[in-house]
This record gives C-alpha cells, structure tokens and sequence, in this order.
C-alpha cells in the first residue's frame, strides 16, 4: 500500500495554490481543533453555572475578567512578538475559564489579571502557544499567585477566631447575593438545615479542604477526632471532624465553600462524561486519577485525638471502627468520600489534568500518568499544608509528561513483545 | 453463503459508505476511446522495450513492448495506430476493435493440467496482478512457492468509500475468480484457500456458495472497519499473524491476491484470453453517469469522468492519488472518482490530541513521530516503528489540526530507507574532506619551514 512518489503534474506549477488537498486521504474528518477547544469550554461552563449559582455574581465577575484578561494578554503578545495565532483565540478563552473555575469567588480583580498574565505568558506564550506547552496554563496562573499572593487569595477575614471560613450564599440570595457581605455560623448543619435566620447575604462556613488538612498537619494538635469512638468515656468524646463538614449531599450538589468550579461534584461528573463521550477525555485519566487518590486516602493514616488530649496516629482510615456520624456504610468509607470530594480533585481530575497538550499521548502513559496525579494529590492534600493540592500535583505530573510518553512505548503491529528491551543500541 | 465469523484488530474507523450509487449498477463497457496512452512499466521499475514503430498499425492484443529484465510484456488492448513512442508510454489513435469484456468460452480443462503445466502457462501469460503496486503475477506465484506458503487469501474487502469494482466482479464473475484463486494455488502448491468478504455483502454472494464448495474455498465474512482491506491487516485478523517491518506476507507463510487478479488468471489459463482491460467503478457527487465499466488499460482518467471538474482521483478516497489530465487507466485503477474538492487543509499546531495513535491499525505513535519529522530526527523513527505503516491514511482523516500526517510518515519512511545511502556518501564526502584538508595542512606546513628557512 505504498503510494506513488510524485505528485500529479497539474499541481506542481509554480506559483499556483491547489484548490484542494493534493495528498491521500482527500477525505476529512469533520472535526477541527478548534471545536475541540469551544467544545471544552462550552463543557466547563457547567461548574461555572453551578458557581455562580452559589457563590453569586462575584463568581461570574472573576469568570468574565479572567477570560477577558486572558484572551486580551495573548492579542498582546501576538502584536508584540508578531507570532501569528492559527488557532484563533479558542485556546485562550478556554484557558481563562478554567483558570476562573479553580480561583476563589472572591479574588480581587487585580489578583485575576495577574493570574491571568502568568497563566498566558508563562504558562502558554513562552514555549510556542498551543500544542508545545509543558504545564496546563491555567494552573501555572493558579499556582503563580497561590505562592506570590497568598494572603489574596485566601478568604477575607471576616473573624479572627476562623481564619479558614469561607463564604457561600444562604439559600435566599442564590445568584444574586453578594458573598462578601457574609456571618458567621459556628456550628453547621448542612444547606438545608439552617436553623439561624439569615441576617446577610452569605454565611461563613468552615471550608471542608481546610477541616480536613487539620487531621493530618502534624503542626496542628489534634483539636478534635475524626473518628471519635463511640464507646469511649462520653467526657473524653471531642467534637468529630465530620461533624464539621458539611454533609455529603452537599457535597455532592456544591452547597458549600470552595473555588468557584471546584464544589459542584454532580456537575463535574456530567460534563466530564460528557468530555469522555465526545472522545476529547479518556476515561482511564480521571478514572485512574480518582481511584488512586481513594486508594491512597483509605489507607494513608491520620491523626485522631485520644481518650485524654494525647495525639495518635491510626493507619488504615478505611476500617478504622468507630461510628459517630450517620452513614450507613461506615465512617472509614464516609472519610474516603469527604477527601475525594474536596479540595478540587474532581476538577482536577475532569478538566486541569486531561489537558490535551500537557499529558501523554498513549492510553498506558495516561494511565501512569493519572495514577501519579491522584497518589501525589492525596499525599501532598494529607501532609503538605498546600491551599491547592491536587492542581500542584497535576502540575508536577505534566512535567514528567514528556518522559512518560519516551518509556512507554506500546508494541507496534509486527514488532516482537518488549522489542524496546531486546534492542541492543 | 455462509459465513465464518472473525475478529476485530485495534484501531481503525468507520467510514462513510457512499456506495449506493453504483453497488447495483451491473458492469457495462466504456465505448472505444478515442486515443489510448499505454504504460510501458505497469509494474513499476525499468521500462518495456517498444516493438513497433511510429505510425505502425496494431493488431488488439499483439505485442507492442517486451519486458526489460523485469516487469512484464506489454500488449495492445485494442487495435490502433501507434501515433507518438515517448519514454513511459505508446500513444495510439483510430482505435479500433472490441471493447467490451469478452464472453467466458472456455476452450480447456485446466484441472487436467498439472501444477507445472499451469506455472507454465501463468509464465506466458505476462499478467500484471490487479493490484494498487502491480507485480507479475508469476513473480508472485514464484515468492509464495518458494516459502512454501500454506494459505492463499483472496482480498475482496473493498473497505473503502465509493468503490464497488471487486463487489460487482464477485457478484458477475463470481466463478470465474473461484476457478481463477485454485488455479493459482494449484499452481503454488497451497492447500487452504480463504475468500475474506464484506459481511454486509454476503447476501449478494450466495450463488458463489456451489462453485465454492466444489473447489474447497472457505469464505470469510468480515465487519467493514478502514482499513481491513489492507493486506498486513487482514492477515492479521484472519490468522493472527502479524506481518514483522519490512517483510512481506509470503515471509509468514501467507499469500494473498485480489479477485481481479484471479479472473484474469481465468481468462487466460482457461479462455485463452488476455484481460487487457479491468472493471472500475466510477462514482463521486460530480459523475453524470457512475457506474461500473469495463475500462481498456490507457483510457485517459478525464474522458472517463466525463465534463466533471477536478479533482479527479485515481484509486479509493483514503489511498488514491489526484489523477493529472494525462493519467490513464493501469492495472491497478479501480476506481476513477470526481469528489468535491476538499478545501486546502490549512495545518495548526499538534495539539498532542492522540487520536491518530488511538485509531492507527498499526499502533504507531505517530505524534511523537510527527515530532522527529518536524525536527528532523530520522533514526529514532526506527526505532518507533514507523516501517510497519500502511500507509492507510486513517491519521491525516482523524487529525484536527489538519496535518498531513500521512505524507509526512512516507517521507519518514523513505528517509530512513535511503538513510545507509545517506551515511555511506556522508562519510566519504568527510574523508574526501579531510584529505584535502590534510594536503592544505601540509602545504601551509611546507610554506611555513621553506620561510623560516629563508
């Protein structure tokens, strides 16, 4: 099947551009990059819905600027370098959206335009634009200012006492209430329960990412169990974690505090099958990254209080037997939800870390690469006191991309089983 | 007919079918053509001896070039007058003769012959296999003989757009390639005999059931996934061995011919009639009439597509190539399409998308092979496997960035073939090199003592 080596005569006079593709295959399919990239994009706009329904117009503020400052910084640099853009400004808007899903509803303007700048020059621009960068752009933006400009980009201080309370809605002012204009509830019980007549637009609510960190922070005492046992004396019972956290449906369904794309777990979910289905994600990337990040939680230990105020290590969380919250599968297993679904993972997992460009080409490499991601995102979320675990470990996982894709080398048609390995040069 | 199931092999895709144009349209002949333009190297290589001179008259089917050392004798498909010789070609004109395909009368038994008697035969026939790249078919029958081949498959998966000329053949001549494919292995020594057709087509192939059974050819019924009609693929799918880099099908024992071939060799061993003519089909949106003709080798592509503007293509949409306005009917034409014109793939970046790994039938990955072409690292394509391609054009399809990515891993593959050339002539023009430096060397030495001296 070897085709001829001379193309046709009529098409080799100079000067005149063929009116047609002059090379085998002369059929095309349909699809064009672009339309991946709007495709993308017009996927991720459901996290966006979702948090702009619950954190208001701010989060739409933050979506709105951070693309426009994205799409505008790369005009810039392609007026500035004379770099012509053949894709269009497909790539950048999809960039700015998924930078404003991984920052906070109530980022300053200034913090987004800077976010926005390091996510397209450093990010992007740098190694060659689309197609030849290393890290996903929008996580470079992210990571650039959670190190320049951490005070920013942590919640206002609306108490001294919890430094770590972020702001969501109350169920009255959904999309229209202004988060910044929020009160503090001491004890939570979940979206729907909210004993405390709302006397501002948004409450103060601990965000679950940080209540969690504290199980782990060998800096932190233990001021409270995780898994508080049940059959201890009733005085030495401390207040469990879980009871902290909001409860799993709202979880689930995004009534709680965090980024502005990352709380929505259902949403993500759909979009990101729906990612999968038109073949632009395969499903072994997320579903690796998940099921090792789980894998990881359930056994990784932590730190629960003692019958006295003593600190004590407990490996294995998953059968750790003691029940104090209501769940009907056992509270190891509850653990393993709350960490899977906090802290961006699944965000990470669906959107930031199947970045085309930035991961391996074949579906083994993607597998490694997925696994990497979640054990390193579960590990640094556990032990590493980092705002945004799961985006640095996607981050540390791209740079290793290139060499996945140079040791994994899958057996091509007529070559013998570990031709790599039998090769003597 | 019944049909054996098979497998599925990795990658590949669905195309569009686009054959309900012609799939019915029984074989008709093309009227004599004006002026013939005959190939003088079907097979590729040196170029057939011409043995008539300007102006003489030709008789259909009389020799007009002999074969070189290799290739095949080429004889006239129809009577003329032989008006222009140029390197390539015999140009004839005041066509005259029989057109159309002639009628099946057999003068001989050929089961009464021998398998050396019709190796023979086959020898003097100086056919062409009806293949994409032709051979001599006896050089075929001599390669599968010799390693001692203990399968011949007979390719009828028309797995691409547009192309129904083997599907009308089978459904026409059915048993006539049936008789055609034993003779061959009769003559090859082969036992086992495997038909591989489209499943969705079998129910067109039921009176080849009879004639089938009397000869011993098992039939294989095969899901139309592009591109199992490629030989290294089909092999692999029919017996589970894969064809190694660089080798051809006969080195694992396997043989396989195309059903146009095998008609052919009918005709000859049985008939006594040379097949200088072949079926094509000739469909696209921009064909007055599509159908499938019977075309003499050398009709020129254009008339045959009648007013229809470019581009014209010679062969299916995935494999074939933009005809010229010179290009004529060979024996490997089975298809002469007028499709839209594509408009110009304007390539973008490699977004590293992967999918043309995912659907490569070969496995290769050709983005990061895409990558050394881009930056000009031959060896290490090696190394990745890029001599296993097919060619089949299933990468440049899929690929949104629009990048010729198939042409590209052709000319990979052909750097790397001329690469121990390249070596070779580098390293002489470097000892050259530095010889003659050497020389200047000791020059700018001896002029420099004979100063110091003075």
């Amino acid at each position: 099947m070897d085709l001829p080596t001379t193309p046709p005569d009529a098409l080799l006079e100079p000067g005149k551009i063929p009116t047609s593709i002059t090379h085998a295959p002369l059929l095309r399919a349909p699809e064009k990059v672009r339309t991946i990239f709007l495709v993308t994009m017009a996927t991720a706009c459901l996290p966006l819905a979702a948090g702009i329904a619950f954190f208001g117009w701010r989060a739409a503020w933050v979506a709105a600027l951070s693309i426009t400052s994205c799409a505008v910084i790369e005009r810039f640099y392609f007026h500035v370098t004379h770099t012509p853009s053949m894709l269009g400004r497909s790539h950048a808007y999809l960039t700015g959206l998924l930078l404003a899903l991984t920052l906070p509803p109530f980022t300053p303007w200034y913090v987004v335009i800077i976010a926005a700048a390091f996510a397209i020059i450093i990010g992007k621009a740098i190694f060659g634009g689309v197609g030849h960068f290393l890290w996903q752009p929008a996580l470079v933006g992210r990571f650039a200012v959670a190190v320049l400009m951490p005070v920013l980009v942590a919640p206002p201080a609306v108490s001294s006492l919890q430094p770590d309370d972020w702001p969501i809605l109350a169920r009255g002012n959904l999309v229209f209430g202004d988060i910044k204009n929020a009160q503090h509830v001491d004890r939570y019980k979940g979206w729907k329960i909210q004993d405390q007549p709302a006397k501002a637009d948004a409450f103060d609510l601990p965000n679950p990412a940080r209540t969690l960190a504290r199980l782990t922070n060998p800096k932190d005492a233990p001021a409270f169990s995780a898994l508080a046992r049940v059959r201890d004396d009733i005085s030495n019972r401390k207040p469990t974690a879980l009871t902290q956290l909001p409860p799993l449906s709202d979880m689930l369904f995004g009534c709680r505090p965090g980024a502005i794309g990352e709380t929505c777990s259902v949403v993500i979910i759909i979009a990101g099958m729906y990612l999968i289905y038109r073949n632009y994600v395969k499903w072994q990337l997320p579903v690796s990254f998940l099921v090792s990040a789980a894998l990881v939680a359930a056994i990784a230990p932590i730190q629960l209080a003692g019958p006295s105020d003593t600190a004590e290590w407990v490996s294995m969380p998953l059968l750790y037997d003691g029940l104090d919250v209501p769940a009907t599968l056992g509270v190891g297993f509850t653990y393993v939800n709350y960490q899977i679904l906090s802290g961006g993972m699944l965000l990470a997992a669906f959107f930031l870390a199947t970045e085309m460009t930035s991961c391996p080409v074949t579906t083994g490499g993607q597998v490694i690469f997925g696994t990497g991601c979640g054990v390193l995102a579960m590990l640094i979320k556990l032990y590493l006191d980092t705002p945004i675990p799961a985006f640095v470990a996607v981050l540390i996982m791209n740079t290793f991309a290139p060499s996945i894709d140079a040791f994994w080398l899958p057996r091509v048609f007529g070559q013998r089983h570990f031709a790599w390995l039998r090769r003597k040069s | 007919m019944i049909f054996q199931r098979y497998g599925k092999f990795t990658g590949g895709i669905d195309l569009p079918e686009e054959k309900l144009a012609t799939i019915d349209e029984q074989v008709s002949s093309w009227h004599l053509p004006d002026e013939l333009r005959v190939g003088l190297a079907p097979c590729g290589g040196r170029v057939a001896e011409p043995t008539v001179t300007t102006g003489q008259a030709v008789g259909q089917g009389d020799l007009i070039a002999r074969a070189n050392g290799e290739g095949v004798d080429i004889f006239a498909p129809l009577a003329g007058r032989v008006r222009k010789i140029t390197a390539g070609h015999i140009e004839f004109s005041d066509i005259t003769g029989q057109a159309e395909m002639p009628p099946n009368q057999p003068v001989c038994e050929w089961q009464k012959l021998s398998a050396e008697e019709l190796l023979e035969q086959i020898r003097k026939s100086q056919l062409p296999t009806f293949a994409r790249s032709p051979r001599p078919v006896i050089d075929w029958l001599e390669e599968a003989h010799r390693h001692h081949c203990s399968q011949l498959i007979v390719n009828a998966m028309e797995d691409q757009p547009f192309v129904t000329a083997d599907h009308r053949l089978l459904v026409e001549h059915g048993r006539e390639v049936i008789e055609g494919v034993r003779i061959l292995a009769k003559a090859a020594h082969i036992g086992r005999v495997i038909l591989a057709a489209d499943q969705s087509r079998t129910s067109d192939y039921q009176h080849l059931t009879d004639p089938a059974d009397e000869y011993e050819v098992h039939r294989v019924a095969l899901p139309r996934r592009y591109p199992i009609g490629a030989d290294n693929i089909l092999l692999s799918v029919l017996t589970g061995k894969e064809v190694p880099c660089g080798k051809t099908p006969a080195d694992i024992g396997l043989a396989v011919i195309g059903p146009a071939t095998c008609q052919a060799v009918y005709r000859w061993v049985v008939c006594r009639q040379r097949l200088s003519g072949r079926i094509v089909t000739l469909a696209g949106p921009h064909v007055k009439r599509p159908g499938n003709l019977f075309v003499r080798f050398g009709t020129n592509c254009y008339e045959l597509a009648g007013p229809a503007e470019p581009p014209i293509i010679i062969g299916g949409p995935m494999i074939g190539r933009l005809a010229s306005p010179r290009s004529v009917v060979g024996p490997g034409t089975n298809a002469v399409l007028a499709l839209d014109p594509t408009p110009p793939a304007v390539s973008t970046q490699c977004v590293r998308c992967g999918w043309c790994r995912d659907h490569c039938p070969t496995r290769l990955n050709v983005a990061v092979l895409n990558d050394l072409y881009e930056l000009n690292h031959i060896e290490p394509a090696d190394n990745l496997g890029v001599l296993s391609c097919l060619g089949c054009g299933v990468c440049s399809y899929i690929c949104p960035a629009r990048l010729p990515l198939t042409e590209r891993m052709r000319q990979l593959k052909r750097a790397l073939h001329a690469l121990p050339d390249r070596n070779q002539a580098a390293a002489e023009d470097f000892a050259r090199h530095m010889r003659r430096r050497g020389i200047r060397k000791k020059w700018q030495m001896r002029k420099k003592k004979r100063k110091e001296n003075r």
